[in-house]
């Protein structure tokens, strides 16, 4: 193989494609950093909700509903599922004293729970929205499918708009306020239970959005949930927990060391890298790369 | 007292009539369980496994039962876990009784219960494993297999592949684990001795999200054909993500008989045609008998039958041709009928090896067609087993 | 006079003995109708009950959630069955796992202790998750296969020996031993180390004023839990004569954490009726319906919202009172258990 061969065939698309997983990784992280940051609560059950998202649109594009609509209408449904699981568990166990533990430990058994009723309502076997967007463009060589093109700038537009929504509205103002002292918002007229209980909701359509994306190019099945979950862990942790930007670099840097680094060992050894990578993070800077939201 | 130990007292309770019924068991049902995995990602396979099986019994039921003895099916979930299934198939033995015990899927699960099978002198059998080393070098006196292991399913695929595309330059992708990884090496050297060049080899975590960082590689070594031996969701990703790079056009991919099954092939959609693979059933095969089966079978369970039904559906006739040649369900018997044992399946007539416990069948080459499985070639039985290489019986 | 931890304490002893007891007497009951099965799924319940206990001490007493104690059951066993390949012996196999795990679990703790709280989960998550990998990728240990041919062994006991394939004798050793662990970390929680751990689990910043160490507190908690993770996990092999990387997935470790919570966190013996109440559980539920999940997940939910002290937490104050009365003592209630709030609001994590 020639330099030239090398370059165009293998290390560009490299490049290219470890970017498409990395927005795809950025969604599933997004709504995951926001409720840590915001509510200080471990959503494990946060991959249950992106494989929620990923069925009601398939089943709702079978009942004839495009694409484009399902981009809204999913997140949307989504909204009153998170609300209420915000308000039967997450509300009743969060004052204790170990909330992160028992947080986590409440959305594990919801994770477990939700797992086996979409087998049963769905059915055990693999299932895939058609490609939105056919098609594939070739740039210099590299071939890109449109549907990632899409991806890609799609994701980088959500992205804009969750952090100018959190970090430069009235209501983002709000929620920071609630999550950096909750009393102190109250005093000022917050409405700090709805407020978490939206913030919440927000996360968990956030979750859902990404199951709209990600279906056609991932595929539809029960345990899909625990497919991103681990990198998305990664993501938050490295990114700092609450971090946007954070989730963004860290989203976008791990995905292309696993690319990389795919080329010059066996793949079976970039899992471990990335975990690897967790640890040193939580071992060294626990606060991760940009620090906690809530706190900054 | 707490209710844990009630159960459990209640469980010995449970233990003490069962053993007092096993004077009974000679005159009773034959008791057949079944472990495998019912819920996580091979829960597709599992119900494959069930419907097969229970398809037979209603037949095998109607028609008489074994030896006059009615058939009857005990299902235990396992997780696709070897200690799960390890403790499920111990709970068959000796609580339920069971006769024989099949279901298992992945081949860890199938050496551990292969191993508890011994030390509780029963008789299992397996009908999707198809790692190599089950009937090779760990086979077990007490284990048989009833599908084509992965070296059978290469050697067809390898004598149609050197006939459509001779001396082709191969680029072989396979998940990284034992069976993946043993069924890219079975067909590389059947390839290779039928004069196929090797252009790369990679291998890819299981269940991995993105097969894309892979396509540069593909590209880089311009192959005419992909072998693969990734399974369920991996295929899924794996063929349309090919698609959506627009790498399938002008490329021939072949792969394991698990590779497209018809669990997954409706989700692949498109990027499925033309795959081919080696395989020793095909709901296609054009004989009364299997047109009967697969009528049966669709309605029973609103779906095509595929080679894990099949397989599972005609274990059952093996062991009611055994236990009726041998007159009996004891273990050493049992196993003495079933080597050399030739039967009829909706697949033709298999028969056992006695050296090692592998069952020979012809094998088809199949390639799918407007998403359907069109037989294009097959293989006789004595051309596809390969060596007797188990050593310990 | 007692404090009212002992006080507590004494009640989960009153529940192990009357654990022991009962179990001795299914046992005699097993081996006189020559039962097999459910002995050896006692055993295994026993087993995965040491892997709980040792969940329990992190979380019931220092505070600490592991996501990842699998990965020393799993180090203890492969450990264990290696030994037994080469060499059959139950008391070499238990010496090697011993070393290794005290070997990984000095390493593990130095790194898992530089952090706190859902840090710490994560981070124990993640080392079990990447040794998982390791393991499943090497062939030397069977990969993704696991090992096969796990010899049964003679367990020499001074004069006696009891072979591990004799289902009521091997129950009765895995007992001894189970207990063993039980009743070593109830002595340690006793000690003035113990009164450490849960100082620190109460207000972590106040135990440097009284001049004790919380790192080395941790690390030895750590450590401790550890070892008792590795020895459970090395009896794996000797019952069921294989080893497979399921064992260190997360699996594993998440049915300890669900054992421990049903059971009761902080009460030690929780750790063990809960294991055996998840194995009757999984056993009887996964007969009825392959959705077992929604079950055990939904039951889970429940404890961990509205019983924060397990099963345990039912039974033991009621106990408590009895001894109380007997010994004529005010009646009380505080305990170091379980999630529930205790007094001080701890900080945030970072």
């Amino acid at each position: 193989m020639t330099p030239i061969d090398y370059l165009q065939f293998v290390l560009a698309p490299q490049v290219v494609n470890g970017l498409a997983l990395g927005v795809a990784v950025v969604l599933v992280a997004l709504g995951l950093t926001i409720i840590f940051g915001m509510l200080d609560v471990i959503n494990m059950s946060h991959g249950e909700f992106y494989a929620i998202g990923a069925y009601a649109a398939l089943a709702l594009a079978a009942a004839g509903i495009g694409f484009w609509f399902l981009l809204v209408l999913v997140p949307v449904l989504m909204v009153p599922l998170g609300m209420a699981a915000e308000r039967l568990l997450i509300r009743p166990v969060f004052d204790s004293k170990d909330r992160h533990v028992t947080t986590l430990l409440v959305t594990f058994g919801l994770g477990l729970i939700v797992e086996d009723v979409l087998k049963i309502i769905f059915g055990a076997n693999t299932q895939r929205p058609p490609t939105p967007i056919p098609g594939a463009t070739e740039i210099l060589g590299i071939i890109l499918p449109n549907y990632r093109l899409f991806l890609i700038l799609i994701g980088a537009a959500i992205v804009l708009a969750v952090a100018y929504v959190v970090y430069r509205t009235r209501l983002g103002a709000m929620v920071r306020a609630a999550a950096f002292d909750r009393n102190m918002a109250a005093s000022l007229g917050v409405p700090v239970s709805l407020v978490y209980a939206g913030t919440f909701a927000f996360g968990v359509g956030l979750a859902g959005l990404a199951g709209v994306l990600l279906a056609p190019i991932y595929s539809v099945f029960p345990t899909m949930g625990r497919d991103f979950i681990l990198l998305a862990f990664t993501v938050v942790i490295v990114g700092g927990m609450g971090s946007i930007w954070g989730a963004v670099v860290a989203g976008l840097l791990l995905t292309q060391v696993q690319a990389l680094a795919s080329l010059v060992i066996s793949p079976v050894w970039t899992d471990p890298i990335v975990f690897g990578t967790m640890v040193a993070f939580l071992m060294f800077r626990p606060q991760g790369l940009f620090g906690r939201l809530g706190h900054a | 007292m707490t209710s844990g130990t009630i159960k459990t007292l209640i469980g010995s309770l449970l233990a003490v009539t069962a053993l007092s019924g096993s004077a009974l068991a000679q005159s009773g049902p034959i008791k057949i369980g079944v472990v495998t995995p019912l819920s996580g990602t091979y829960t597709p396979i599992g119900q494959q496994v069930r419907w097969g099986l229970e398809l037979a019994a209603k037949e095998v039921n109607a028609a008489g039962g074994i030896a006059g003895r009615q058939v009857s099916l005990v299902f235990e979930d396992e997780e696709a876990n070897p200690s799960v299934a390890v403790q499920k198939a111990e709970k068959l033995f000796q609580v339920e009784k069971v006769d024989f015990l099949t279901g298992t899927v992945n081949s860890g699960s199938t050496l551990a219960v292969a191993q508890l099978a011994e030390r509780n002198g029963k008789l299992a059998a397996t009908t999707v494993s198809f790692a190599d080393s089950i009937t090779t070098d760990k086979c077990s006196p007490n284990m048989f297999r009833v599908n084509a292991r992965a070296e059978q399913q290469s050697v067809a695929l390898a004598a149609w592949l050197a006939k459509e595309k001779p001396k082709a330059r191969v680029f072989y992708l396979g998940p990284d684990y034992e069976m993946g990884r043993s069924t890219v090496a079975a067909f590389k050297s059947s390839a290779e001795k039928s004069g196929a060049q090797t252009g790369g080899e990679v291998f890819a975590p299981l269940d991995s999200k993105d097969y894309t960082q892979y396509f540069g590689q593909i590209r880089a070594t311009r192959p005419q054909v992909v072998y693969t031996s990734v399974a369920g969701n991996d295929t899924v990703r794996l063929l349309t993500q090919l698609q959506d790079f627009g790498l399938l056009s002008g490329l021939t991919v072949v792969g394991a008989s698990g590779t497209v099954t018809s669990q997954n092939i409706t989700a692949i959609g498109a990027a499925a045609e033309g795959f081919a693979t080696g395989v020793g059933y095909s709901p296609q095969i054009e004989s009364p008998e299997n047109k009967k089966f697969v009528a049966a079978f669709r309605e029973a369970n609103k779906t095509d039958p595929d080679l894990y039904g099949a397989d599972s559906y005609g274990l059952l006739f093996a062991y009611k041709a055994a236990v009726e040649k041998a007159g009996s369900t004891e273990t050493d018997k049992v196993r003495e009928a079933l080597r050399g044992l030739t039967w009829q399946t909706p697949q033709g007539a298999k028969s056992i090896r006695a050296g090692d416990h592998q069952a020979m069948q012809p094998m088809y080459v199949v390639r799918v067609n407007k998403g359907k499985f069109d037989i294009i070639d097959n293989v006789p039985a004595e051309n596809a087993i390969g060596p007797d290489a188990c050593a310990r019986f | 006079m007692h404090d009212r931890l002992t006080q507590s304490m004494r009640a989960s002893h009153l529940l192990a003995l009357l654990f022991v007891l009962v179990s001795i007497g299914l046992a005699a009951m097993g081996a006189a109708t020559g039962d097999t099965f459910y002995l050896r799924l006692g055993t295994e319940a026993l087993i995965f009950a040491g892997l709980a206990l040792s969940v329990d001490l992190l979380l019931g007493y220092s505070g600490a959630l592991s996501l990842g104690q699998a990965l020393y059951f799993g180090i203890g066993a492969y450990v264990s069955a290696l030994t037994l390949m080469k060499v059959p012996s139950f008391w070499l196999a238990m010496g090697a796992a011993l070393a290794a795990t005290l070997v990984a679990a000095i390493i593990g703790g130095l790194i898992a202790n530089r952090v706190r709280g859902v840090y710490f989960a994560l981070i124990t998550f993640g080392l079990a998750q990447v040794m998982a990998k390791v393991v499943y990728n090497t062939r030397e240990l069977g990969a993704s296969d696991g090992m096969i041919g796990i010899p049964v062994i003679e367990i020499g006991l001074g004069p006696f020996s009891v072979s591990a394939a004799n289902p009521a004798g091997f129950f009765l050793l895995v007992l001894a031993f189970i207990m063993g662990l039980y009743a070593l970390t109830a002595y340690l929680l006793d000690t003035p180390f113990g009164r450490v751990l849960t100082a620190l689990k109460a207000n972590e910043r106040r135990v440097p004023f009284l001049g004790y160490s919380v790192w080395q507190a941790r690390m030895a908690a750590y450590v401790l839990a550890g070892l008792i993770a590795g020895l459970s996990g090395a009896l794996y092999p000797m019952l069921r004569g294989f080893v497979s990387p399921e064992l260190m997935f997360f699996a594993t470790s998440g049915n300890a954490v669900i054992s421990v919570v049903l059971g009761g966190v902080g009460t030690l013996i929780g750790a063990i009726y809960g294991s055996v109440l998840l194995v009757i559980l999984k056993s009887i539920i996964g007969s009825w319906t392959e959705h077992h999940l929604i079950v055990i997940g939904l039951l889970f939910m429940l404890c961990v919202m509205f019983l924060p002290k397990g099963l345990a937490g039912l039974v033991r104050p009621r106990i408590e009172v009895l001894l109380n009365r007997r010994t004529q003592t005010p009646p009380a209630s505080a305990e170091p258990a379980g999630l529930s709030p205790i007094a001080v609001k701890s900080g945030s994590v970072s």
